[in-house]
């Protein structure tokens, strides 16, 4: 266990398979104009397609999607907005850049979990631990099992991405240098 | 137990005696490419750290290819943020406005980008260099952390092969075989399926294929989500790029015992030209499905078909027609140096003739909706690399791809045409 913090425990957002980037998880014009502002992107997540999903999303609570989540461009906005509101993603497949972009920016997520789209609905209340990759519906009190991130990711995603990575190798090098 | 040539490539600049799938890598790169979008957020990034020197500022090139117009204030500071990045990191390799044209193109026509290098960039579509047997990866808002300590990690993905046969048809191109087997990896007919995050090599009949149709082959799949696309470089390529003779083209071949996670065949003889419709490039169906859907909008450029090759079959099907009124025709040579020659052999006031639109060297259209956008409803034909929804502009508005030769003929006939009837019409 790498902390506490690696449980989630909240209400799960029903997706589909094949949910885009770019127009679908973050309107294009913020991907566009590179916004990486949390403060400003967090507002704009699904707003397209849910828009009532801001308001009533909680920390803890759980983007359920099918396979290929993040498909198109491999932007991280969406996954930024995500990880500033607290939510984790749970998702059959990704495509590699997109699940590589996560990690970059520090997402609480599992994408190597076929079939999870049939244990939960959408409003269900979810319990999910992404360091053992245990996953608990608690409304039908089915649980199962799957693998979590790689322990070499999850390293990055606890240190909160590639850019807090980059800091630590740069103070590290720095430290060498004087000594 | 052989290794393929991406393999081999990323084993070289790894340092280590061999690769295999699976393997975790720090290759060091011959070349790190970032595009004018990605400068700004970049150097913030790095400055925020302190860090304020690059591992090694020659190996990195910036190239402006997304905004070239600067149609706003905004985007005339944001080159001037541009410019003192370049000036604070020292980097040579600058290609400014005007200066270099699309990033994925104009390195292998000038021999910046060689077979058998290997490359981090930014942006997803630098799988344009396997075209001549480079190897590229897309490394996102991570090539900050790979221009400040020169590497960075990735998982050797599987190999997968497509053994090219037969000839193709007179009318039909590499973006129609791009669709085509982008469709079927999706579908499950190539690989069941297995194509996300594998390197896709192509062999077999492609060898004999030209700069234009490589490009545009190394280009239609990136979306769908594979690692890259690779083909082995061959004599066919001189004369599009600087080729020297001396090079050895058996080391960018994958070895005879070199593993494929699978391996298929494709028959090139049968293939109609194709279309993919809105939402992905992988949609594809033949023309024949979508001729007669009107067009109020079509483009011709991007970093799958911006090559001279492209432009002259553009040309030559428009040369001495009218573009059909309500449709507009926007064409961007993708390097400076297509566009002089392209003007210096009449070829731009050809176009410009039948009342098209010809753009600055770079992305075009395809960038984000920064030039030639399209309005509500409106339907676009385009060779542009993406048609995801909004890419374009409004959400609602319908964008088709399809390959130079269509688009010119459908802006022709203001609605989705069939280039090879275009003389019986």
């Amino acid at each position: 266990m790498i902390s506490e913090t690696w449980l989630y425990e909240g209400r799960c957002h029903k997706f589909g398979d094949d949910v885009r980037h770019d127009g679908y998880l973050m309107t294009q014009q913020y991907v566009t104009d590179k916004v990486f502002d949390p403060e400003v992107l967090k507002s704009h997540v699904l707003e397209e397609d849910r828009p009532d999903f801001r308001t009533s999303v909680e920390p803890g609570d759980i983007v359920l999607a099918g396979r290929n989540f993040g498909k198109g461009k491999a932007h991280v906005q969406g996954y930024i907005a995500l990880r500033s509101l607290g939510v984790g993603v749970v998702c059959e497949s990704m495509p590699y850049l997109s699940f590589r972009g996560a990690i970059s920016v520090g997402l609480m997520f599992m994408a190597n979990s076929a079939g999870v789209s049939d244990l939960a609905a959408d409003g269900d209340r979810l319990r999910v631990n992404f360091d053992t990759g245990r996953f608990e519906n608690l409304t039908s009190g089915l649980v199962r099992d799957y693998p979590p991130l790689p322990e070499e990711l999850r390293k990055i995603v606890a240190k909160g991405g590639a850019t807090e990575m980059l800091r630590q190798w740069w103070t590290e090098e720095r430290a060498r240098a004087v000594a | 137990m052989g290794m393929t040539a991406f393999e081999k490539i990323v084993a070289r600049a790894a340092g280590v005696p061999a690769v295999k799938p699976g393997d975790v890598v720090y290759p060091i790169p011959d070349l790190m490419f970032m595009h004018d979008g990605q400068v700004g957020s970049t150097k913030e990034e790095l400055d925020d750290i302190g860090i304020d020197k690059l591992w090694d500022p020659s190996r990195v090139v910036i190239v402006t290819d997304h905004d070239v117009v600067y149609t706003t204030p905004k985007a005339a500071q944001k080159g001037m943020k541009i410019r003192e990045a370049v000036k604070a990191w020292k980097i040579d390799k600058f290609y400014d406005i005007g200066a270099g044209g699309h990033g994925h193109i104009f390195p292998m026509e000038q021999g910046l980008v060689r077979p058998g290098m290997f490359i981090f960039a930014n942006d997803m579509h630098c799988t344009n260099f396997g075209a001549i047997g480079a190897v590229a990866l897309r490394m996102g808002t991570e090539i900050a952390t790979v221009i400040a300590r020169g590497t960075t990690w990735f998982t050797v993905p599987p190999t997968v092969r497509i053994v090219f046969t037969g000839q193709l048809k007179a009318g039909v191109y590499g973006r129609d075989v791009g669709y085509r087997i982008s469709r079927d990896m999706v579908d499950g007919r190539l690989f069941g399926g297995k194509y996300s995050y594998r390197v896709i090599e192509l062999a077999g009949a492609v060898h004999d294929m030209d700069f234009s149709n490589r490009v545009a082959l190394c280009n239609s799949p990136t979306e769908i989500g594979v690692a890259t696309l690779f083909i082995p470089p061959s004599e066919r390529l001189s004369g599009s790029i600087p080729f020297d003779g001396d090079l050895d083209l058996t080391a960018l071949c994958s070895d005879e015992d070199a593993c494929y996670e699978a391996d298929e065949v494709f028959d090139l003889s049968e293939l109609e030209p194709q279309v993919a419709l809105p939402g992905s490039p992988d949609r594809a169906v033949d023309v024949s499905e979508v001729t007669g859907v009107h067009v109020h909008h079509a483009f011709i450029g991007s970093c799958g078909s911006g090559t001279y090759e492209d432009l002259v079959i553009a040309e030559s099907l428009i040369r001495g027609k009218r573009i059909a009124p309500g449709t507009r025709l926007y064409v961007a040579p993708g390097s400076v140096e297509t566009a002089r020659r392209a003007a210096d052999e009449g070829l731009i006031s050809s176009i410009q003739r039948t009342g098209a639109i010809i753009l600055q060297p770079g992305c075009g259209v395809c960038s984000g909706g920064k030039v030639g956008p399209l309005g509500p409803g409106e339907v676009s034909i385009s060779t542009a690399a993406t048609n995801a929804p909004g890419r374009m502009g409004p959400r609602d508005a319908q964008v088709y791809l399809a390959s130079p030769a269509t688009v010119a003929a459908s802006s022709l006939r203001g609605e989705i045409a069939d280039a090879r009837g275009l003389t019986a019409a």
